[in-house]
């Protein structure tokens, strides 16, 4: 027998010393990028915390510059924080007499309250909260309410209560509203509205009792990540506003959802700013009139290019890992009318791929 | 097809140059489909899978439930999230193009393992009324499927941002003899392919992450019991060796995106200094 390796003892050989030395070997045929694998498991650093077990010894070499917690990863044992979102604490066994620690139930970036402790995930679903603006979809109709896709864990519910009816706030709703509900809001519609409560299981309740929510059309629908975790739309000071487009495209409206659901559409004059010397009574009668309407109006061909443009921008600026808000969409979007100019061809609006990622070189310099 | 599994006992390297206690190599992406919440893409040696988790999400409008209420909390609806597998096999995955329908035996009991693991360590609880649906596709195959699936799903989940309580990780442990052949000196293995697969009896084990805590045992051939207790030793420590290595995958991306500014920095708890 030319080659001599040790026999395996293997029964022996699984907790924490004799382990590592099985690894070494291991740890260079296996897909190692950069970090050496088992190199420094067997002396770790001298400043390590002892309640790290080797997995986190490895890491601890990188959570100097990032600080990256993983599912399982234990954060502190320390009793003075108290666990927040994105952790759990251990249940203490009754053979050891360790402290119940708090752990990472996800993979993200720690930050801290106070004494309480979470972790913002690397990408989630969005989480509603009270007074986050939404834009949604129908996808069921009920007998009171409406159920709304708002790209949450649940879907979101819109009661018939919490709706502006035609014909003035303070009309009295009836039993002929609930017959019509199909009327307001059917299936597969659009709507921007607000969080108005959350419910015990994490559901949200919506409201649009302002004329600013309500059904949405004359426009384009662009679903990017939203807030919970990761890029895409964050929250910030406005999230609506109108534009005055390039190359004669007229006034463009954009709302950008917290949830990561945006919506470009053609400016449309409201009554409110039309006329303002109609009386309170009579602006909820006019607006009542096409409130609810699903016919798109007359949309030139230039807006509709400008529309697409902002859209181009939006999904870019997702692609290449920036955040989406006010600012930044009106900076690419300049940027891209520029870029069109460039090539001589105003009706060039494709931002993906190359010009794409030209767009978000830009932007980062500034 | 007899294996020549002498040749182990002059050399002792497998067939494929390994020793016994050496792991294959691990090739791991995470966030591989834009569109999808979480999705993933492993290779355990020549075993390739793909998996795209959607949810937790609420399932489609249910036939006939008009309950009038607002918001939610009914009597019938569940208080934890669904986990939903879904395997399918592509027919060119391996030598022979076997034809596997919606109903194979073998597909739905991968399907109902996988599904019993994840959500053993998933925070289900915390999205009532809820699925989370995990589509895994085999590309390739190469022994240790169940394996692979179930590091490319925990991965998978990882990337949609659900809660769990550890990486659930999962590799195979044989040994070196046939059960017919009664050897009292076989040696465990580490991460069987699929040669070795077919002639030698292997186990899948899956822990919760780098505990010795089991979470799956599969074992479908004949073995001695006395050698059962040294393969399941073996398959546990690989275990914690695929966890590390998922999990730098998964530190990996996580140190991009900040780089990127995708996400704001963390803190450590180093500098978070009370009062």
């Amino acid at each position: 027998m030319p080659i001599t390796i040790l026999a395996p003892k293997p029964v022996r050989s699984t907790h924490s010393k004799p382990a590592t030395h099985i690894r070494n070997p291991s740890s260079s045929s296996i897909d190692s990028d950069d970090a050496p694998g088992g190199a420094n498991l067997a002396s770790p650093g001298p400043g390590n915390p002892d309640i790290m077990d080797f997995i986190s010894s490895t890491a601890a070499t990188r959570r100097t510059d990032v600080d990256i917690v993983t599912p399982g990863e234990t954060i502190t044992d320390d009793p003075q924080w108290m666990r927040g979102h994105g952790t759990y604490t251990s249940q203490p066994t009754s053979s050891s007499d360790t402290l119940p620690a708090i752990i990472s139930s996800v993979a993200g970036t720690l930050t801290r309250t106070n004494k309480l402790l979470s972790v913002r995930p690397l990408r989630a679903r969005y989480t509603p909260e009270v007074g986050d603006l939404v834009v949604g979809r129908i996808v069921e109709v009920q007998a009171k309410r409406w159920r709304v896709d708002v790209g949450a864990t649940q879907l979101a519910s819109l009661p018939l209560s919490a709706i502006n009816l035609p014909g003035g706030i303070l009309r009295k709703r009836t039993e002929t509203d609930e017959l019509q509900i199909r009327s307001f809001f059917a299936e597969g519609d659009l709507l921007v509205a607000e969080v108005q409560q959350l419910y015990q299981d994490g559901g949200a309740g919506l409201h649009t009792r302002s004329l600013k929510y309500g059904k949405l059309r004359n426009g384009v629908f662009v679903a990017v990540a939203g807030m919970g975790g990761g890029g895409g739309v964050v929250r910030s000071r406005r999230q609506v506003w109108t534009l005055d487009a390039a190359n004669g495209g007229g006034q463009v409206d954009v709302i950008l959802g917290v949830n990561g659901y945006v919506w470009i559409s053609k400016h449309v004059e409201t009554p409110e700013t039309a006329n303002t010397t109609t009386g309170i009574t009579n602006l909820e009668e006019s607006v009542s009139a096409t409130m609810y309407s699903s016919q798109n109006d007359q949309i030139g061909v230039e807006t509709m290019r400008e529309i697409a443009r902002l859209r181009g921008v939006v999904t870019a600026l997702v692609e290449n890992g920036l955040r989406v808000d006010e600012d930044m969409v009106m900076r690419g979007y300049h940027e891209a009318v520029e870029m069109a100019l460039l090539t001589g061809d105003a009706d060039d609006i494709y931002l993906g791929g190359e010009k794409g990622e030209q767009l978000a070189a830009a932007l980062m310099a500034v | 097809m007899p294996l020549d599994t002498s040749a182990y006992s002059l050399a002792l390297l497998r067939v494929d140059g390994r020793r016994w206690n050496e792991l294959r190599r691990i090739h791991a992406q995470i966030r591989t489909q834009a569109a999808a919440d979480g999705s993933s893409y492993l290779e355990m040696g020549h075993t390739k899978v793909m998996c795209v988790v959607t949810g937790p999400s609420e399932p489609g409008p249910k036939r006939g439930g008009m309950t009038g209420g607002v918001g939610g909390g009914g009597g019938e609806r569940s208080s934890t999230a669904d986990v939903s597998v879904s395997v399918v096999i592509a027919g060119f995955s391996s030598v022979d193009r076997k034809r596997r329908g919606r109903g194979d035996k073998r597909t739905l009991e991968l399907q109902s393992t996988i599904s019993s693991a994840l959500a053993a360590s998933l925070h289900t609880h915390l999205h009532p009324n809820s699925t989370i649906a995990i589509s895994l596709h085999v590309l390739s195959q190469d022994g240790s499927l169940l394996a692979a699936l179930i590091n490319a799903a925990t991965l998978a989940c990882i990337d949609a941002g659900i809660p769990m309580t550890d990486y659930v990780v999962a590799c195979t442990a044989g040994s070196t003899s046939t059960y017919a052949a009664n050897d009292e000196g076989a040696d465990p293995l580490l991460d069987m392919n699929h040669q070795e697969e077919q002639e030698l009896p292997s186990l899948t084990v899956a822990t919760l992450g780098s505990s010795d805590r089991v979470a799956v045992l599969v074992c479908e051939s004949r073995v001695q019991v006395s050698r059962l207790e040294g393969m399941l030793a073996v398959g546990v420590d690989g275990c914690k060796q695929v966890r590390e290595i998922l999990d730098r995958v998964v530190r990996e991306k996580g140190r991009r995106m900040i780089q990127e500014g995708t996400i704001e920095k963390g803190m450590s708890l180093d500098d978070m200094d009370i009062d």
